[in-house]
């Protein structure tokens, strides 16, 4: 396909882990992201979710280089990005931005709101100092703050408004790609659902691109196009939203998605829902084989502990990485314990 | 009569800039072994009505009117010396954030130990066995060797599970639950929740769990009290809120949430932000956001009346009834189409 914007191709991270003051030795590594492929097509959102801690808001950074990747691949609008100097970088800066997730942490106390927009204009010279007045007096009309507001500081603003300002930033440079980490997470429902309405309007006017990671099912239903589930460092599954939220494939993404309480007590207390036990563990020593085994309702000894899975295809644009996927969904507690020993061999794509 | 009755309360805070009324004549009550959740959004006085009947206000800056009636007995006009008696024993509360809520240089052991000591006559190698079980009861494995750990060497989730059962040693007859789950993935969520209600069979217990999540409030919940701007502004069992909700703000609530069981293209969006609780507007404080305001909504107080056939079933709201059965039902319509 000629219209990917962004393709990833095995991106792995991993921080040392050390010990020693003078003579620092690697004792282990904390393997945050561990071999991560996809691709982000042009004018699409893919979602991103997973628990706290299965790497992806590093995967964020990676694809950003505002982290050096440890290995893999990313490929930009056509260029490899992993491997550019800074100086390189810089021009394609302007192409990618952010949002990030706590609108009282990302902007700077001390500037007025009208330099924390305009900053990235003033670094890639697009423009004299009237225009980039002008253009910043814009981006606030555009996402929906008074533009008088330029000379006030960000304390004199809500949560939402704050992200708004930060939305208004990342657009400043009209970039094709905005990597969004979390965006709505601390925000009121009210205020999330103006934010996420934003974001649409945005997308379909500037024709945006987003890759958007959250760890609410439901706004990432909302949002995305695709979405991308991960575990551990690794992806579980990949699928197309809709088919993603009918027909999960994962144990885990199953376990996910019955864990999201709906707002409806007749369907929320009938619905079965799969509880996980225990906790994300550790990344410096991840379980061998299937990363999940050891909190997986199917796990079958002898297989998910010895082999890890592969992604493959479950139909069109849908992979899964499980050697006993969900036979369909919604399925009773009983029959997630129970996988169908039935040959577990790729279908045919 | 209810277990715990809470009377017009009203807590005032005096700040430089003015008086806070964060909380503003709520009432509602509690049955044994019942869930009543408290909705609304960061700012609109949940918390404070919690922490008003817990008796954990600040006293030099706050002033609190009204009743908390426990089992008869008024929590608001109670000597120190009974109230602690009667916090943590007869009434303990679970916070947000599990990490601010322990202390990080005591043992988890010597906190839970704690607890049971200054409530009941006994030795502390008893309280310690009672800690014991109690961390089993919340599904703590190796409970006998994690007792003796601190808070740092627990996940977010175990933490909570600690804080639950610390609450819960001495088996108190209302909990009230502070965002119990806001600060954990939602994994971790489904297995607190499902602790909370197994502990609530258990013992019987009341809980008042305060939420800004609806779904969290339509799969524990008994009743429903939705608070704005400090005030109550919808009040009724959990089936009669989400089935027949009667107040605007209300079905912003309802449609600004993104689901999981349904395709909407947009959110409804409630515009603007929750008013300063210094200021709030006159008449109906929802009057401002309010996509259905009315003249009369900017200068008379809405009072909390009931629906028609339906006692228990309060809101404060100007607009007609025929009116809010009609928007009712077609936002029902809308956040259930295409759903199986």
């Amino acid at each position: 396909m000629a219209d990917e914007l962004l393709v990833v191709e095995n991106l792995e991270k991993h921080f040392p882990v050390t010990r020693g003051i003078i003579f620092q030795r690697q004792v282990a590594s904390v393997k945050a992201v561990d071999g991560v492929s996809f691709t982000v097509e042009r004018g699409e959102t893919l979602g991103v979710v997973g628990e706290s801690g299965c790497g992806k808001s590093t995967m964020a950074r990676c694809v950003m280089r505002l982290l050096d990747p440890t290995g893999g691949k990313v490929v930009f609008d056509g260029r490899d990005v992993t491997t550019l100097s800074r100086a390189e970088m810089r021009p394609i800066r302007r192409e990618m931005m952010m949002v990030f997730q706590d609108p009282y942490a990302s902007l700077n106390a001390r500037k007025r709101v009208g330099f924390i927009i305009g900053e990235a204009l003033v670094v890639h010279k697009l423009g004299t100092d009237a225009e980039i007045k002008r253009r910043v007096q814009e981006l606030l009309e555009v996402v929906g703050l008074n533009p008088e507001h330029y000379n006030r500081f960000p304390h004199e603003f809500s949560g939402g408004q704050r992200q708004r300002i930060g939305v208004a930033r990342a657009l400043a440079v009209n970039p094709k790609l905005i990597v969004c980490d979390e965006p709505v997470s601390a925000l009121d429902v009210s205020v999330q659902a103006q934010i996420l309405n934003l974001l649409k309007d945005l997308q379909r006017e500037f024709g945006l691109t987003y890759v958007f990671i959250a760890h609410d099912l439901n706004v990432v239903r909302h949002i995305s196009d695709r979405v991308m589930v991960m575990y551990l460092g690794k992806v579980a599954e990949i699928a197309e939203g809709h088919q993603l939220y009918r027909e999960p494939k994962h144990p885990y993404t199953g376990a996910l998605l019955s864990a999201v309480p709906i707002p409806n007590p007749e369907r929320g207390r009938a619905r079965v829902s799969i509880v996980l036990e225990g906790d994300v563990p550790s990344p410096i020593n991840p379980p061998e084989a299937c990363r999940f085994h050891p909190r997986c309702p199917r796990f079958v000894a002898g297989r998910c502990d010895v082999e890890e899975p592969q992604l493959r295809s479950f139909g069109h644009d849908h992979q899964a990485a499980c050697h006993f996927p969900l036979e369909r969904w919604p399925m009773t507690v009983d029959e997630i314990r129970r996988p169908a020993q039935a040959p577990t061999e790729p279908v045919s794509a | 009569m209810a277990l715990l009755e809470v009377k017009d309360l009203r807590t005032h805070f005096r700040t430089d800039d003015g008086v806070v009324k964060a909380v503003d004549g709520v009432t509602f009550s509690v049955e044994k072994g019942k869930t009543l959740g408290i909705v609304g959004e960061s700012g609109c006085g949940k918390s404070v009505t919690c922490l008003t009947i817990m008796g954990l206000n600040n006293r030099r800056n706050t002033t609190s009117w009204g009743e908390a009636l426990l089992k008869g007995e008024d929590l608001l006009q109670m000597r120190p010396s009974r109230l602690r008696e009667v916090r943590g024993d007869d009434i303990a509360m679970i916070f947000q954030d599990p990490m601010t809520s322990l202390n990080p240089v005591h043992s988890i052991g010597k906190q839970l130990i704690e607890a049971v000591l200054l409530h009941r006559d006994v030795s502390k190698k008893e309280a310690r066995e009672r800690a014991i079980v109690s961390l089993e009861e919340v599904g703590i494995p190796r409970a006998e060797s994690r007792v003796d750990a601190y808070p740092h060497q627990f996940s977010g989730g175990m933490r909570q599970r600690v804080m639950i059962a610390m609450a819960m040693i001495n088996d108190p007859e209302v909990l009230i639950a502070d965002e119990p789950t806001t600060a954990l993935d939602v994994t971790t969520q489904a297995q607190i929740l499902e602790l909370m209600q197994k502990l609530q069979a258990d013992h019987d217990t009341a809980i008042i769990a305060i939420t800004h999540d609806l779904g969290v409030v339509a799969e524990m919940a008994d009743e429903v009290v939705v608070m704005y701007a400090a005030k109550v502004v919808e009040e009724g069992s959990v089936n009669s809120i989400f089935n027949r909700p009667h107040h605007p703000y209300t079905w912003g609530l309802l449609g600004s949430l993104p689901r999981l069981d349904t395709d909407v293209d947009r959110l409804v969006q409630i515009p603007g932000q929750p008013p300063s609780l210094l200021n709030p507007p006159s008449g109906c404080r929802f009057h401002p956001r309010c996509s259905y305001v009315m003249d009369v909504c900017k200068t008379k107080v809405p009072e909390l009346a009931p629906l028609t056939g339906d006692q228990g079933h309060v809101q404060a709201c100007h607009l007609d009834e025929d009116t809010k059965d009609r928007e009712a039902a077609r936002l029902l319509q809308a956040t259930m189409s295409g759903a199986a």
